[in-house]
């Protein structure tokens, strides 16, 4: 159950929304607009849209389909909703662009098959599964930034629990939003700004209290170094692959990934 | 005279504070709201900084002495009388400044042409004879709370305020309290949603006495304990939180009920030693009031709930009923609220719910974090009076009447009254349609 809260701040013309347990996470939303009912009317969609996507992304939840998906496409062909067949051919297609490197099965993505045809999904070897914990984030930021653009909302900063960041416009005061990326082994210790304007943020990194969690699908050994990678892009999506991808991915693989996106920037911090 | 340079400009922050509201999005819109603040500025001292107030004390007592203290540092302020009719505090307050002349008989004092402005510092039922003597005799004046000890005192110094041209001020120093201002305003902004309670409440452990050098003194020297000279609690606490619950509300409770009672100081004393008050408000609304002076555990404060969150006024700090804003989002709002462009700290890896979720506060002033224990029995530190004290000062040379500062008194000392009669009676108590000022909104 997520719990959602919001307050306007008149003096400011700034909303600000939360949004609690949302895909593992929080949201936090904020609004630079005059009109007061148009961002309650606006956060009320976003929330409703992200506890969707909540429910659809979520392994784990036995009423999902992608639940539904895992536990039998290893036997018999499961026809699935347009939106889950779109979302795994774009996972395809970054798996091939990020040299495999970014992979929802995390071991063999090749595994999967998609009949567009028939629009089913099945998987070709057993202890398959799929997760959609690398990208989620970035594919609902999406579905954000289009309700903002409908909704002609142009100055806003979406924080998706800090790993992914949309910021459309600027600040009220600034040219920009500017973001600190903090250092998760040193609390307040600022490595970087970065400054957006109509961009995502993506960083990936390890924690202290979370050393294991970014694996190498081809290896399967996990990514422990203490290091984050940030990656700005014009689409979120892209952004919440290019992080995951690039924090597996040695030197000559980060400069061959890069290759194929445009307008991506791409730093690494090593801790 | 005192001319300590780091403690002289005593009011400098809340000036400051009050002058940038003007440039802030919003911050007009604000002090319209506080109208009594819109004079408070660096700008304003400054056109009067060769310029003093020249104040006489009437009361010499902890209370007065507590403002000389405060005058002291306050370089438009010159304290050239004191008066009172018990020699000891007469000699405390005149070894502070001895260059004041000293008086015994106050009509004698308010006949000088030397004196621009009264500082009444008196048990209550002297208010209404020195408020309405001092403003007769062409002074500015200045009376700490209540206003009065009965209705009809109340509504006499009202009467003669909206007839006089002199300045009038009450001791409400929570309106010009920092954390107050800013805590209200937030409030107010719909921070914490629509209010739908208040808790008040004063606890204090000790007897409320003063020594007396011989009993005939007691009444004298120990008045706030007998009802020809004291409200009791309400009075002398109450009226300044529920000023505030007003305050928070924008109107004013439409009846009370209570009860009071003499639970542990059983001295010979005639006021409660432990009451408990609910007014009720037209919208249903309820403000209990708890005060007792045998446990101190509890403190003072004022919890304004709102269906979102919970502002505790006087500690300046405030909770979020679910969802506190993370950290780094909560800064930017800060800044956009400042007008100040700067960077968000919040990238990083994936932020994980902490399994412990216990409710964290929030601060209303960053930094600050500067509550009382409500023990003191003369005035806290920093709790706004010299920022007040210097308000009237201020008005004092320039003649600018006061906004809403006699008003919020009338109403906060009338609640307090009908509280003391409906623990009394033992009933519930309508506000009088007799006693209702153009100003008070039900």
């Amino acid at each position: 159950m997520n719990t959602a809260y919001s307050h306007y701040y008149d003096a400011s013309s700034l909303f600000h929304g939360s949004l609690l347990n949302i895909m593992g996470t929080r949201l936090d939303a904020v609004f630079i607009e005059t009109d007061k009912a148009l961002c309650e009317l606006v956060w009320q969609r976003v929330v409703a849209e992200l506890s969707r996507l909540d429910k659809m992304f979520n392994r784990f939840d036995i009423e999902s389909e992608i639940y539904s998906v895992n536990l039998r496409a290893a036997t018999e062909s499961v026809i699935a909703s347009d939106e889950l067949m779109s979302v795994l051919i774009n996972c395809k297609r970054y798996h091939n662009l990020s040299l495999g490197l970014f992979d929802v099965t995390l071991s063999d993505f090749n595994a999967v098959n998609l009949d567009t045809e028939h629009q089913t999904i099945s998987f070709s070897a057993k202890n398959v599964s799929i997760d959609f914990g690398a990208c989620a984030k970035g594919y609902a930021l999406e579905k954000v930034k289009q309700m903002l653009v409908d909704a002609n909302i142009k100055d806003a900063l979406i924080d998706f629990g800090n790993s992914s960041v949309l910021a459309l416009g600027h600040h009220p005061f600034g040219d920009c939003w500017k973001i600190s990326v903090e250092n998760p082994f040193r609390r307040g210790e600022i490595v970087d700004e970065i400054e957006l304007r109509d961009e995502a943020l993506s960083t990936s990194g390890n924690m202290p209290t979370h050393l294991k969690h970014i694996v190498n699908p081809g290896t399967h050994q996990f990514i422990e170094d203490e290091k984050i990678v940030s990656v700005v892009t014009q689409n979120s999506f892209d952004a919440e692959v290019l992080s995951t991808a690039l924090m597996i991915a040695n030197p000559e693989e980060q400069g061959k990934i890069l290759a194929h996106f445009d307008h991506a920037s791409f730093k690494e911090y090593i801790l | 005279m005192s001319t300590d340079k780091n403690t002289k400009q005593v009011d400098l922050e809340l000036r400051q504070f009050i002058k940038n509201l003007g440039y802030m999005a919003g911050g007009t819109a604000l002090l319209t709201t506080m109208p009594w603040l819109q004079s408070f500025t660096t700008g304003k001292l400054s056109e009067i900084k060769n310029e003093k107030a020249r104040v006489a004390i009437l009361g010499t007592g902890s209370r007065g002495q507590y403002h000389i203290l405060n005058l002291l540092r306050i370089p438009h302020a010159e304290i050239v009388a004191l008066c009172d009719n018990y020699p000891p505090n007469l000699k405390t307050a005149s070894d502070l400044c001895p260059k004041a002349k000293t008086y015994t008989d106050y009509r004698k004092m308010l006949e000088s042409k030397d004196i621009d402005g009264v500082i009444i510092c008196t048990p209550l039922n002297w208010h209404a004879p020195m408020v309405l003597d001092s403003l007769a005799a062409g002074k500015h004046t200045f009376c700490e709370k209540s206003m009065a000890l009965t209705m009809d005192e109340c509504k006499a110094i009202y009467e003669a305020y909206l007839h006089t041209d002199r300045v009038l001020y009450f001791g409400m120093q929570r309106l010009f309290d920092e954390k107050y201002i800013k805590g209200l305003s937030m409030i107010h902004s719909g921070l914490i949603g629509d209010i739908v309670g208040i808790r008040c409440h004063w606890f204090r452990n000790n007897d409320w006495r003063r020594p007396v050098p011989s009993p005939e003194l007691e009444r004298k020297i120990n008045w706030r304990l007998y009802w020809e000279s004291s409200g009791g609690l309400t009075t002398e606490l109450a009226t300044h939180q529920l000023e505030v619950s007003n305050w928070a509300m924008k109107r004013i409770p439409e009846s009370v009920v209570g009860m009071g009672d003499i639970v542990f100081w059983k001295d010979g004393r005639e006021v409660y030693d432990s009451i408990s008050l609910t007014y009720h408000y037209r919208n249903g609304v309820k403000t209990t009031y708890e005060s007792l002076i045998s446990n101190k555990f509890n403190g003072l404060g004022e919890q304004v709930l709102g269906h979102k969150g919970t502002m505790e006024l006087e500690k300046g700090q405030y909770f979020f009923e679910d969802v506190a804003p993370a950290p780094g989002i909560l800064q930017l709002i800060n800044n956009v609220e400042k007008r100040v462009f700067s960077t968000v700290p919040i990238a990083g890896p994936s932020w994980v719910p902490e399994t412990a979720s216990k409710q964290k506060p929030h601060y209303v002033i960053e930094g600050m974090v500067h509550a009382t224990s409500g023990g003191s029995m003369v005035g806290a530190e920093n709790d706004g009076s010299d920022n007040l004290i210097s308000a009237f000062c201020q008005a004092v040379i320039t003649g600018e009447k006061a906004k809403d500062i006699v008003e919020e008194c009338y109403s906060s000392t009338m609640l307090c009254l009908l509280g003391n009669q409906a623990m009394k009676e033992q009933r519930k108590v309508d506000f009088p349609d007799e006693y209702k000022i153009p100003y008070l909104k039900f």
